[in-house]
């Protein structure tokens, strides 16, 4: 093994400058391939941030304008969601349709204490809420079935909202924050990173807004889904169900709006493969130039060296000795400029993330040992299908080829 | 040590060459002998079947009991490397190794480790005389110099027999005498089978044996 090394290390030496220039070829595709990855890695972040968290088997729904007259209906009616609704969707038995949620929507509220007072607007959620927006608890717990059940008086609160109120978030909890002549028992602080509301429990927020069976909003957990199909009959379902209840038709889009949450994060997913994809395609098309090159000089390098491969099989190398150290020569120039290449690319990701790593829609660029290690894989492979062709021509070498002069 | 019974060759083309008919050759071990023909005659196309450099097309090669027929490459490989130590005219070192690097590179092939082909390359070294310039290039040697080191190298793993492919062809006439000396030396000392390839009288007339080769035919 070293005396292979030797002999490598020997002809590669032997053509400095050559080896170099085709090892530049190769360390720039490498370069491009981990900068593009790098970079492609800060999106998939950003999104994994954003939204991966996001509960992914859910669907909503707002309440719309008909845009079709129906049974006598005038067009441009307003469809009004009601607590009713869920009940009726859960009763289906659709197989789709989980537990069936609503939220309503508070106005703006002030809420005060001691130190402090801010405006916000209130969320009346179920537990369910906290998963499927995705949101994580800094301190104390999000609200309970208990809350629901006694519609008690409790609020979480955002990070941003705890810390004007109370200074320390950690502390807040036990507290009570006044909202008009309400005083509510803080037992919770979220990570508010967008979010601006507070949460208070479902149905003490249908008392708050007087007791009536309106709601802004309707969840619907999915259950045995698994493809874009399957997402779309569930919403089918549902239309068609609430078309029924609320007298429009069916037909009619814009009646009742639909977020898909399930069909959105497979999209999601699909695109972030997409965008992976096209990454490894276009670091690997611009590490080809490279390897072409190294293809190049290594039929070259066989070609000067006939005579010396004749007389070397003349004196007794096997053919596959032969094949060997060509492959071997052409996977260590690539890989020896490669990993120059995925050190100049790991050290401009590295800066790149220094300086713009925490913008939207991107976070921490950079490669990971996954990759590094992928990259490996390709540079060994691409090195032996540099050599490839070469060493066979190689091996057509006949050692009556020591005997003819130069 | 080498017999050849019946050996034909023909070079396949449009119009064939018939280059060996019918050689019937015995070289005994530890002779000293020439062969020698203009160019055309086969005497290229004998060396290359001695040195299974190439096929023949029927008859029989037995070298050293050994029958050379219908090899693979590998077997080939492997039969050249212990049983043939070749010298060229043009003494084919690698140009960018060292004289002990390129005395060793035929144990390279059999596996030998390192220390131990560089042990016994210098001792190669040391018999041709050349034991202080061992760490200089071919391009920092003269032709006799170069042609003692292939010497050295055709050596080192004891082969049955030594082909030399007009060892003498490249080098003015004083080293010549020399390197003619040294095959002679190897010889009488140490009763090596040597057959050497020429066309120069001169040569010829210092092997014990000469082998005249004309049209694919021995003559003598």
């Amino acid at each position: 093994m070293i005396d292979l090394a030797n002999e490598i290390w020997q002809t590669m030496r032997n053509n400095k400058l050559r080896t170099a220039l085709t090892g530049v070829a190769v360390a720039w595709g490498i370069f491009m391939l981990i900068v593009l990855l790098g970079m492609s890695r800060g999106v998939v972040n950003a999104f994994d941030a954003n939204m991966g968290k996001r509960g992914s088997n859910a669907i909503n729904i707002y309440p719309g304008v008909t845009t079709e007259a129906w049974h006598g209906y005038k067009m441009g009616r307003y469809i009004q969601l009601k607590d009713g609704d869920k009940d009726v969707l859960e009763s289906r038995g659709d197989n789709k349709i989980g537990r069936v949620t609503a939220k309503v929507y508070g106005q703006s509220m002030t809420l005060s204490t001691d130190r402090d007072y801010a405006m916000t607007y209130y969320e009346g959620v179920f537990p369910s809420e906290l998963s499927r927006s995705g949101t994580t608890m800094v301190a104390g717990r999000f609200i309970n079935d208990a809350d629901i059940d006694q519609k008690r008086k409790v609020i979480v609160l955002s990070l941003k909202m705890a810390e004007s109120l109370f200074a320390n978030p950690e502390k807040s909890i036990g507290e009570t924050v006044r909202f008009g002549n309400l005083s509510f028992l803080v037992v919770g602080v979220f990570d508010s990173r967008w979010s601006r509301q507070v949460y208070i429990p479902y149905s003490t927020a249908r008392m708050l807004a007087g007791n009536t069976d309106n709601v802004n909003q309707l969840v619907v957990e999915l259950d045995n889904v698994r493809t874009l199909e399957d997402g779309i009959a569930a919403e089918r379902t549902i239309r068609n169900t609430l078309a029924s209840i609320h007298d429009y038709n069916p037909q009619d889009e814009s009646a009742v709006y639909f977020w898909n949450q399930f069909n959105q994060h497979l999209q999601m997913n699909t695109g972030m493969s997409i965008l992976n994809i096209t990454v490894w395609v276009i670091g690997i098309f611009t590490l080809l130039s490279g390897i072409i090159g190294v293809s190049n000089i290594m039929f070259v390098s066989v070609k000067e060296r006939t005579h010396e491969i004749g007389i070397r099989r003349a004196i007794g190398a096997k053919p596959h000795s032969i094949l060997t150290q060509i492959i071997l020569e052409s996977v260590s120039i690539t890989t020896l400029f490669g990993y120059f290449g995925i050190i100049l690319g790991t050290a401009l990701t590295a800066v790149i993330g220094h300086f713009i790593g925490e913008q939207d829609g991107f976070l921490n660029p950079g490669v990971d040992l996954s990759i590094a290690f992928e990259v490996t894989v390709v540079l060994i492979l691409a090195g032996a299908m540099a050599g490839m062709f070469p060493a066979l021509k190689a091996l057509k070498v006949k050692p009556v080829e020591a005997l003819r002069d130069e | 040590m080498i017999t050849l019974k019946d050996i034909n060759k023909t070079y396949p083309g449009i119009v064939p060459l018939h280059v060996l008919r019918d050689i019937n050759l015995h070289i005994d071990k530890g002779e000293l002998v020439s062969i020698m023909g203009a160019s055309g005659s086969g005497k290229s196309t004998l060396l290359n079947i001695l040195g299974i450099l190439d096929n023949y097309d029927s008859g029989e090669y037995w070298l050293d009991g050994v029958l050379i027929r219908n090899l693979s490459e590998n077997r080939a490989a492997e039969l050249r490397n212990r049983m043939i130590g070749f010298v060229f005219q043009s003494f084919n070192l690698i140009s960018y190794k060292d004289a002990v690097e390129n005395v060793a590179l035929p144990l390279f092939y059999q596996g030998v480790g390192r220390k131990k082909r560089r042990m016994l390359a210098m001792e190669q070294l040391e018999r041709v005389g050349l034991a202080e310039r061992a760490h200089h290039l071919p391009g920092e040697l003269s032709g006799g110099q170069k042609q003692r080191v292939a010497l050295a190298r055709a050596l080192i793993t004891n082969p049955s027999i030594i082909l030399a492919d007009e060892p003498t062809g490249a080098l003015d006439s004083k080293t010549s005498k020399e390197v003619m000396q040294l095959f002679r030396d190897l010889n009488t000392d140490r009763n090596m089978t040597i057959i050497i390839v020429t066309h120069d009288p001169g040569v010829g007339e210092q092997t014990s044996r000469i082998i005249r080769i004309s049209d694919g035919q021995i003559t003598v």
